[in-house]
């Protein structure tokens, strides 16, 4: 069996077990042991992957045949744009496992359900045919639906009915898109790389576009963009905070996934639409950037800002993806990688200050570093990296981003960075008000940070600092990835 | 042709046929406890011709004769003979536990029996006559079946608007096919009647001929359940029994199906154009009203009967666009939701059972409310649920993605983006509802603590759809070949 199904099989299979283990500690160590070995996996292959090996050159390649009158085969396989993804998933989900260590509440079903998204979203990263990448794009809403609806806050109902049919929706919009590709290039096959490469041989340029669109909403209301985010506060602040974690860690970059793997090698064969369309993408990504960023800044509810800070780091992976030259997109693929490592330590802070103080508005809080001084600690890094303070993985990212969009997209790069100083700000008043100055009494007696919520937390800010250094190992694969994606200059 | 070798090609309507008398007969020498054997017969007869079914394979048998001009045998017949088996077979099993101990054990067997034979003998025909015959076997016993709680006022009512409505659409049918048969100048084999209606294609344009054709598409109209001829079936599913549900629903609608597939698309493919337009608007009004009624349903048969409503427009999508693909696509359609909707129903008729059992006086049995902590009371079954409403919305990796996938496709590649749109907004709606049903399931808590005790019975039966819908699913392949074959019977 080839890695990369061992490394998407696991996880399920470890769910099966999972879900018939009869106590909570069997659960977590059957769940932690089959999310652990995929991540042993992906690291070797990490280390055996060759990233000079040019875009649509995919490598660890497994082809099967699944249903062949209509050309859809069992085909995966990875490139410099997936592989630092896949890893991305590998690490997350173990340590958000080790973080939900003290769940109590049906934790045989709460396992499972992270290893189906973990599965889900590694076969979305390493799916080459469309209707193979389809079905693992909506699997992924299964577990999360109930990730929401059963271990969510007091308004989960609302919140996981709205994500289930708001993104189903506009799944469907984008498998219309996919239809359409497929029929208009009659090379009667799903395989991602054939159709993207036939794409620009479709003869009008009104059917190029209304494909393209199609599937850009599909990515769009995934990543979220503004005007299309609105499920995702609403989801934010209702599930669990593993939810969360994996919801804005790795969920949330199969959009980003899409605009690389997808829309950027058709923007060439747009023609006549390609300049709107850029226009476009650069419009929405400045409005995610700065909506957002006010928004975030006016929120008194903490999860609720950091929830609506990711929609304005995901903004920035748009405006590099639009930018379309091999800095900006290698940075937004970066930002990618860097955000999910990022807003990972931030859930998990608000949950540990949610779980022990029982409340997450801002001015409820306050002196909470007196009590909790190791997650004063880890929440200020992540914070820090959150705002893209020099020296983390989110500054290299952005300066990556904003550099290179300035080359080509240079008011709105400038309209962007005006974000930077808002991000600073919410992120650093939040701090000031919520972890400092004098404690506030009426929060009890508050107990700092368990060791289990502790080592995945600061296993992620020393990633976010070692990327932050040191981001060769993942920057020159998606570098390299990015110089040879056609489109990009 | 010997009637030997004719005796063989029928050998699964025959075995059926001998299960029913003999269960008929045996069944007066046995008291209502002793009765439950004739379910094992009931059951035994239909795996033994579902096998000969499978091994026979997809082939095609030329038949000649008297009778056999009026039947055939083709991957068309075999498919949805098979369908038909496997769903009357589900049914058969739940019934072993849903009507132990009930006198008349025997009668229910034998009309379930006949009614399949029924089925299978529209499957196979290929002339109107015996169309005729076969869906009046079927109805008959399926209107005894459907009232078959003689003391259940509801399922009267049900057996009585049933039978009001399968009587009236049943003239309407037979008025059309006379015009038919008098226009034609007395034809009544459909691949003739083919040939007739090509050659002279201006006699279907005479009054008559429309009037015919609106007659006939009223008829199947009614047996399908498409609006504004459904008014019958949510007040037939839900007060029937609900094994009996199952069995209208993923049974005797089917047939109305394969039924128009060969009439409409065969005989009638002079006029294509004029049955596309009446089709489109049938399609979308019937997915649409379907789906938005379903959504207001506080009881889930009814809601599942609505939906069954909506998921019959999508399938007459095929009669609009009209191409192999899309008539794969149908029939695929056709066994994915036979499996899903008999599992969905069998599962509420488990719960049901369970639920008297607990407490005789216990009312509305299939009320959302009594799904409320399913998943605590009983994993399996609120699993098996789960997988059965996420096909019928369309997720992945079930049967009902796969045959709305294969649909869709095939409706776009007719060129009918518009009509997909429509589709595809109608399944996002219908998972408001169905979602609404695993949340209870799930999320809230359930009235009694206890574990439920799933009868042996239900549980064969549920696992049988369950390996259908999820098979379906993950390996498609053999399916599409069988359904794409059977939709070149067809020569579209």
């Amino acid at each position: 069996m080839n890695v990369l199904s061992l490394i998407l099989f696991i996880p399920l299979i470890g769910a099966a077990i999972t879900l018939f283990t009869k106590s909570r500690e069997q659960a977590r160590i059957v769940a932690l042991v089959s999310s652990v070995i995929p991540l042993i996996l992906t690291v070797m292959s990490y280390l055996e992957f060759n990233p000079g090996l040019a875009f649509l050159k995919f490598q660890f390649v497994e082809k099967i045949s699944w249903i062949s009158s209509l050309g859809i085969n069992y085909y995966l396989g990875v490139d410099g744009i997936s592989m630092p993804l896949i890893l991305l998933n590998a690490i997350l989900c173990p340590l958000t496992i080790i973080y939900a260590w003290g769940e109590n509440k049906q934790s045989n079903q709460f396992f499972a359900l992270i290893l189906v998204l973990q599965a889900g979203v590694f076969g979305v990263f390493m799916a080459l045919d469309f209707f193979l990448f389809y079905i693992f794009w909506e699997l992924t809403l299964i577990p999360l639906y109930f990730l929401i609806s059963i271990w969510g806050g007091p308004n989960k109902d609302y919140a996981a009915i709205k994500f289930f049919i708001y993104t189903h929706v506009a799944s469907l919009v984008m498998l219309l898109g996919i239809f359409a590709l497929y029929f208009s290039t009659n090379v009667s096959t799903f395989e991602i790389p054939v159709l993207l490469q036939a794409f620009s041989d479709i003869a009008s340029p009104e059917m190029r576009a209304a494909i393209f669109l199609a599937l850009f909403f599909g990515f769009l209301v995934k990543m979220p963009t503004v005007p299309f985010h609105t499920w995702l506060p609403d989801a934010h602040v209702e599930a669990p905070t593993a939810g969360s974690v994996l919801l804005a860690g790795v969920l949330l970059k199969m959009g980003g996934y899409g605009l690389f793997r997808v829309l950027l090698p058709m923007i060439d064969g747009l023609g006549p639409y390609r300049s709107d369309i850029i226009t476009l993408m650069a419009v929405l990504a400045v409005v995610s950037i700065l909506y957002a960023t006010f928004l975030a800044l006016a929120q008194r509810d903490l999860k609720k800002m950091v929830a609506y800070s990711s929609v304005a780091h995901m903004g920035y992976v748009m405006l590099g993806a639009a930018a379309l030259n091999f800095m900006s997109v290698s940075g937004a693929m970066f930002q990618q990688f860097s955000h999910g490592l990022i807003t990972a330590v931030l859930f998990m802070s608000v949950g540990v200050i949610q779980h022990s103080a029982h409340t997450r508005i801002i001015g409820d809080l306050g002196g909470l570093a007196h009590k909790m001084p190791k997650l004063a600690f880890l929440m200020m890094g992540g914070f820090m990296a959150s705002l893209g303070l020099p020296a983390m993985s989110g500054f290299v990212a952005e300066f990556l981003v904003l550099t290179g969009s300035y080359i080509t997209l240079p008011v709105f790069a400038l309209l962007a960075m005006l974000g930077i100083v808002a991000t600073a700000g919410y992120h650093l008043w939040a701090m000031q008000r919520a972890m400092f100055g004098s404690y506030n009494e009426k929060l009890g007696d508050l107990h700092d940070l368990a060791f289990y919520e502790m080592m995945p937390m600061a296993i992620l800010v020393l990633l976010v600092i070692l990327f932050g250094v040191y981001p060769g190992p993942v920057i020159d694969i998606f570098d390299a990835a990015s110089r040879i994606i056609p489109g990009v200059i | 042709m010997s009637i030997i070798n004719l005796m063989s090609q029928f050998a699964p309507e025959l075995i059926l046929t001998i299960a029913a008398l003999a269960i008929m007969i045996i069944g007066l020498g046995l008291g209502a406890q002793e009765k439950r054997v004739l379910g094992y017969i009931a059951a035994l007869s239909l795996v033994a011709a579902s096998m000969i079914v499978i091994l026979r394979g997809v082939g095609y048998v030329q038949l000649e004769g008297v009778i056999a001009d009026s039947l055939t045998i083709d991957p068309m017949s075999q498919f949805f003979k098979l369908t038909f088996l496997l769903v009357s077979l589900i049914v058969v099993i739940a019934s072993i536990k849903e009507f132990d101990n009930h006198s008349n054990q025997d009668e229910y067997y034998t009309l379930i029996l006949l009614g399949t034979i029924g089925m299978m003998v529209v499957a196979s025909a290929v002339d109107i006559v015996t169309i005729f015959i076969g869906f009046e076997l079927a109805s008959l016993s399926t209107y005894a079946l459907a009232g078959f709680n003689k003391k259940d006022p509801g399922s009267i009512e049900a057996a009585i608007k049933y039978f009001i409505v399968g009587a009236l659409s049943s003239t309407l049918l037979l008025f059309g096919l006379s015009y038919v048969y008098g226009m034609s100048g007395g034809l009544t084999n459909i691949g003739e009647l083919a040939v007739f209606f090509s050659a002279n294609p201006g006699v279907i344009q005479t009054p008559i001929g429309i009037m015919a054709l609106m007659l006939i598409v009223a008829g199947f109209g009614f047996k399908m359940a498409l609006v504004p001829f459904h008014m019958w079936a949510p007040d037939t599913y839900q007060g029937s029994p609900t094994v009996i549900s199952a069995l209208l629903a993923a049974g005797s609608k089917k047939m109305a199906f394969v039924a128009a597939f060969r009439v409409l698309l065969i005989a009638m493919i002079a006029i294509k154009v004029d049955i596309a337009l009446v089709f489109a608007i049938l399609a979308v009004l019937t997915m649409t009203i379907g789906n938005v009624v379903a959504v207001s349903q506080r009881s889930i048969k009814r809601m599942l009967a609505y939906s069954s409503v909506a998921q019959a427009g999508y399938i007459s999508l095929v009669f609009v666009v009209m191409s192999p693909e899309a008539l794969t696509g149908g029939i695929l359609y056709v066994m994915s939701h036979a499996f899903m909707k008999t599992g969905a129903f069998i599962a509420v008729a488990a719960l049901g059972y369970v639920l008297l059992k607990e407490n005789s006086d216990a009312k509305e049995v299939d009320h959302l409310d009594r799904f409320a902590g399913l998943g605590k009371r009983s994993p399996f079954l609120a699993f098996s649920v789960m997988v059965f409403l996420f096909a019928l919305a369309g997720i992945p990796p079930t049967a009902g993605f796969v045959s709305k996938f294969y649909l869709f496709y095939a409706v776009l590649k007719g060129g009918f983006l518009g009509l997909v749109i429509i589709a595809i907004l109608n399944s996002a709606l219908s998972l408001y509802y169905y979602a609404r049903v695993v949340k209870y399931m799930y999320v809230l808590p359930p009235e009694s603590p206890e574990k439920m005790k799933l009868p042996i019975a239900y549980t064969i039966a549920i696992l049988l759809a369950l390996i259908g819908v999820l098979s379906i699913g993950i390996l498609p392949e053999p399916f599409v070949n069988w359904a794409a074959s059977a939709a070149n019977v067809i020569g579209l």
